[in-house]
């Protein structure tokens, strides 16, 4: 069991000594079902810090906010950045490592197990409460959730409210950490693509009516683009406006841009950019699933994600973010590489 | 600014004209706003269709120019080069291809002209778009490289030498010579090979601008033509060749005996060696793999009775590094292994013989002083079957093609046979015989007919021993009936095969390999010798299957290839290179790993450039996911456009 005074205690210990410019972690927020990212710089905040199954938003993308203040600022503050994460989240940093996004003296990483659970999925609570409004929730010996409404007190296995993506995972514990809480158990489940079978069953065109009608609801607000810790070029391809323009930027490389896809939220359009965030994602994405969780129109991104995951396991035995020294899988070549796809 | 295109359409007699209404494309294209001038001609890389252009650009003052016409491979080349006499930037041309991807694979008249149109409108996008640029020049390193001993790579080197440039030869054996050393007589003349190469490999170990280095493997190739850099490991030897004066005597020591590689395993030979007598350099070998170990308390018995003290155990691997222009790549051929066959008993009869095998029973230096006898028993054979494509021309089970060398040299063998043992008879199993050659067809007739070997049109199934004799089951489709005959020897023609290694090499210096795993020519017909990197070339049986009269022609047009290199001061290397936006480069290095030509690296955490090796192929400008890289003159905007006139009206 991962014990949360240890963990202040560690957080505290860091910040003290100086080893950290602060820490990204979780605490309460208004909303009780759902963790709020916390920053903590001083040693006596360290008491914000939770832990528990509403902690489940992916804090590595704030790691890119942080490179970016970092390169504007004239001296900086070289010291690396506290971080807690989970094992999803882990491959997240592994892969910007890989990408040399960032380097491994940038961060202090706070490994923390999810063991034998995970982090729980909202939508699926709201669902069993019909819409009351949870008051209180309490976690029942790690085991269940007991959450209490004006009405009533319910008690729900947590399993039943996991997290799609915790019920399919490998590894729930971090590969890489300076400091690590839990077991190192890994999960083998049964079906780690159980969530694609159904989009899987469907025929070419039931397939293509499903995607028309899921992205055509997209109002492209990019809040999943936003929350993507793989999301982080200075110019998206859906706004060439948002051009990095740097000194050096030339007047014809201005005058060059294309716009590839339009920015209205018409239905060919949502296309382009869904699909290309896609593939874009294609080896990268270690399915932490936020881009899902945010959507405000409920646009099921996950399976596209899932589905790259799963081509890429099957056909080239490639799973993303195990480890910051494996060559990326779009640019590495391996001579047993199976070549029967291409006609 | 606006551009001033014009536009060529070209007929190509009735490649074109016949499948595209070209006059229709000409007109079309002229309502296009940046062309001012467009017109059709017969044949436009003729003298007067280039004249046509020159004179086009001139009159109507153009600053770029599209040519319709066949594929840019072709004449791309042409057309700039008349771009630029016409006094404008040679990058300002570009080619529609309307005849390999339109005339050529369309039937609708109506729908292959509208594609024609489309394809040139796409490329009038494409050049309004280009930029003026120069080529890059790059100086010339003037020496080669030839890698491989033996008949290609010798005559390779010698005619580079002959030429007035150096030439490192390297050889991973002992000695130089190859497998052409190891034949006895050659056809369709029946000259005694060794005494026709050893001159030339005497050539080799004197001539001044060559520097041989046997016992040595190249390890790594970079840079890029005209300036290329190879490290070259030499494995030691452990004698000293000027001090060794063959005396013989750590022969008689040693206490080693393994399976002499020059004779295939029919003799023997000692831990501390020497291929063969005419060996160069002439010198003993130390084989480190199989001598018990070089401290003397495993053994020592060599260095103990070596009187000049040539043996020395303290001798290092050494790396080399060479600064070269060009490369000729003949790594040459292996036999298919008798292993393979497990029909022909799997190379477990002793008397079951390759072809290698039965060159050195027929040779004069071979282990039986040139009389063929049995390797088990040491009689005189009387009866022999020779069985042909032997691995070859079995798609199923083995090797696809015709190894080509094998019609001639077994009936060679079958009649030295006849000519060694008169009172024997010699029968060869054949699928048909393929005797294409100046004097071939005459020589297998020979056989037939002066020397009386039977040639029975069958396939053999099965072979194996029977009471000392060698049983063969075959087929003589001729006579529509089975054969058996109780032989007393049996030598199979067995498949040419990529020497050993040669995989990994090629994979070593990038080059692409065919289905077979021999060296892939840029073009079949046009590029026979050259590879797709500029400045390698190919010589002998690495490339395919080839005889002697082949390997060496092909020997002197690699190396007349790799001089043309060497014969200039200054390269030029196009300018379509790829440009990195440092802005948006995040350095996650993908570029570099994909890059087939070692052109990128990383500086300061951003992609780098080097123009020289760069290709252009835009492999690193299709995998960049922040769009940071991109190939001059054909950059995402330009295909944007291009994809733009193709898909829209």
């Amino acid at each position: 069991m991962v014990n949360l005074e240890e963990i202040k205690k560690e957080a505290k210990k860091i910040l003290e000594e100086g080893k950290v410019k602060y820490i990204i972690g979780y605490a309460k927020s208004s909303n009780i079902l759902m963790a709020a990212p916390v920053f903590i710089k001083k040693p006596e905040d360290v008491n914000k810090l939770i832990w528990n199954p509403t902690c489940f938003q992916n804090l590595v993308k704030f790691l890119l906010d942080e490179k970016r203040k970092k390169a504007r600022e004239k001296e900086p503050d070289t010291r690396p950045v506290g971080i807690f994460v989970k094992g999803c989240d882990s491959r997240a940093i592994n892969v910007l490592l890989q990408e040399k996004f960032i380097t491994r003296e940038d961060v202090y990483i706070m490994g923390i197990s999810c063991e034998d659970l995970g982090v729980l999925d909202e939508k699926k609570i709201f669902k069993k409460l019909k819409d009351e409004k949870p008051e209180k929730i309490e976690f029942d010996q790690g085991k269940n959730i007991v959450i209490s409404t004006k009405e009533k007190t319910i008690k729900i296995p947590l399993k039943e409210i996991l997290a799609e993506r915790c019920l399919e995972c490998t590894s729930s514990f971090p590969v890489i950490s300076d400091v690590f809480w839990g077991d190192r158990n890994n999960r083998s489940p049964k079906e780690p693509f159980k969530s694609l079978e159904q989009i899987e069953s469907l025929s070419q065109e039931k397939k293509w009516d499903f995607w028309q009608q899921q992205l055509s609801k997209c109002i492209r607000c990019y809040a999943c683009r936003s929350v993507c810790p793989m999301c982080y070029c200075d110019e998206c391809v859906v706004d060439s406006i948002n051009l990095a323009v740097t000194a050096d930027t030339s007047a014809e490389e201005k005058a060059q841009k294309i716009k590839w896809i339009e920015k209205s939220p018409e239905s060919s359009e949502n296309f382009g950019y869904h699909l290309v965030r896609a593939m874009h994602l294609a080896g990268r994405c270690i399915d932490c699933s936020e881009c899902e969780r945010v959507c405000p129109v409920d646009i099921p991104l996950r399976l596209l994600n899932k589905k790259l995951e799963k081509v890429a396991k099957e056909l080239f035995d490639y799973k993303a973010g195990l480890d910051p020294e494996q060559p990326s899988l779009v640019s590495s070549f391996k001579d047993e590489d199976p070549e029967d796809f291409i006609r | 600014m606006k551009k001033r295109t014009g536009v060529f359409v070209c007929h190509c007699g009735i490649n074109i004209a016949g499948t595209v209404d070209v006059k229709n494309v000409a007109e079309d294209l002229a309502k296009h706003p940046d062309v001012v001038h467009s017109e059709d001609y017969v044949y436009m890389c003729s003298d007067p269709g280039q004249k046509l252009i020159e004179n086009s650009i001139k009159e109507h003052n153009l600053d770029s120019v599209v040519v319709a016409c066949c594929s840019p491979n072709l004449h791309e080349t042409t057309f700039r080069n008349c771009a630029k006499a016409a006094g404008i930037n040679e990058f300002q041309c570009e080619i529609a291809n309307i005849r390999e991807q339109c005339s050529w694979v369309h039937k609708d008249k109506l729908k292959a002209t509208e594609k024609a149109k489309k394809i040139t409108r796409s490329t009038v996008e494409h050049v309004v778009k280009n930029k003026s640029l120069e080529p890059i020049s790059i100086p010339v390193t003037r020496r080669g490289l030839v890698i491989g001993g033996g008949i290609a790579g010798i005559q390779a080197a010698l005619d580079m030498a002959n030429s007035g440039y150096e030439v490192v030869l390297v050889e991973k054996s002992p000695s130089i010579g190859g497998h052409m050393i190891q034949l006895s007589e050659t056809f369709p003349t029946l000259d005694c090979s060794q005494c026709i190469l050893t001159p030339k490999m005497v050539d080799v170990s004197k001539h001044p601008k060559i520097k041989l280095l046997t016992y040595s493997e190249v390890q790594e190739i970079s840079g890029y033509v005209g300036n290329f850099k190879a490290k070259i490991l030499k494995k030691p030897t452990y004698v000293d060749p000027d001090k060794c004066t063959l005396c013989d005597k750590c022969l008689d020591v040693c206490p080693i005996v393994v399976p002499n590689e020059f004779d295939l395993g029919l003799t023997a030979r000692k831990a501390i060696y020497i291929p063969f007598p005419q060996a160069i350099p002439a010198t003993y070998t130390l084989d480190i793999a199989n001598c018990p170990g070089l401290l003397p308390i495993a053994c020592g018995k060599c260095i103990d009775v070596c009187e000049p003290g040539a043996i020395d155990y303290d001798m290092k691997p050494e790396m080399i590094e060479e600064e070269i222009g060009s490369i000729v790549l003949a790594t040459g051929y292996d036999l298919y292994d008798k292993e393979n066959m497990k029909e022909y008993g799997s190379g477990k009869y002793a008397d079951v013989l390759d072809g290698l095998q039965f060159e050195r029973l027929l040779s004069a230096s071979g282990p039986t002083m040139g009389e063929v006898l049995r390797p088990s028993d040491h009689k005189v054979p009387k009866e022999v079957v020779f069985i042909q494509c032997v691995g070859s021309r079995d798609p199923e089970l083995h090797c696809a093609y015709c190894s080509k060398i094998c019609c001639m040299y077994t009936a060679k063998h079958a009649m030295l046979y006849k000519h060694h043992v008169p009172d024997g008879q010699a029968y060869v199993f054949y699928i048909d015989i393929r005797s294409g050659g100046k004097n071939y067809e005459e020589f297998v007739q020979r056989a037939k007919e002066e020397d009386g070997v039977v040639y029975l049109r069958g396939k053999v199934s099965k072979i194996f021993e029977e009471n000392g004799k060698i049983t063969v089951w075959g087929v003589d489709t001729l006579a529509g009936k089975d054969i058996e005959i109780n032989a007393d020897m049996v030598v199979l023609a067995t498949a040419m095969r990529p020497a050993k290694g040669a995989e990994e090499f090629a994979k070593k210096l990038k080059v692409s390999l065919d289905k077979d795993g021999f060296l892939s020519e840029a073009h079949p017909k046009l590029r026979p010798v050259e590879s797709v990197t500029a400045g390698l070339f190919f010589a002998g049986a690495a490339q395919a299957p080839k005889d002697i009269p082949e390997a060496v022609a092909q020997a002197s047009g690699a190396a007349a290839k790799a001089i043309i290199i060497l014969s200039q001061d200054h390269l030029f290397h196009s300018p379509m290179v790829a440009k990195v936006s440092l802005n948006l480069c995040s350095g996650c290095g993908m570029c570099v790993d994909v890059c087939p030509y070692d052109a990128l690296s990383l500086k300061n955490n951003k992609a780098e450039v080097n123009e020289v090796l760069c290709e252009g192929c835009g492999t690193c400008s299709a995998t960049c996911l922040r769009a940071a890289i991109e190939v001059k003159n054909i950059t995402p905007g330009q295909i944007h456009e291009m994809i733009d006139a193709s898909v829209g009206g």
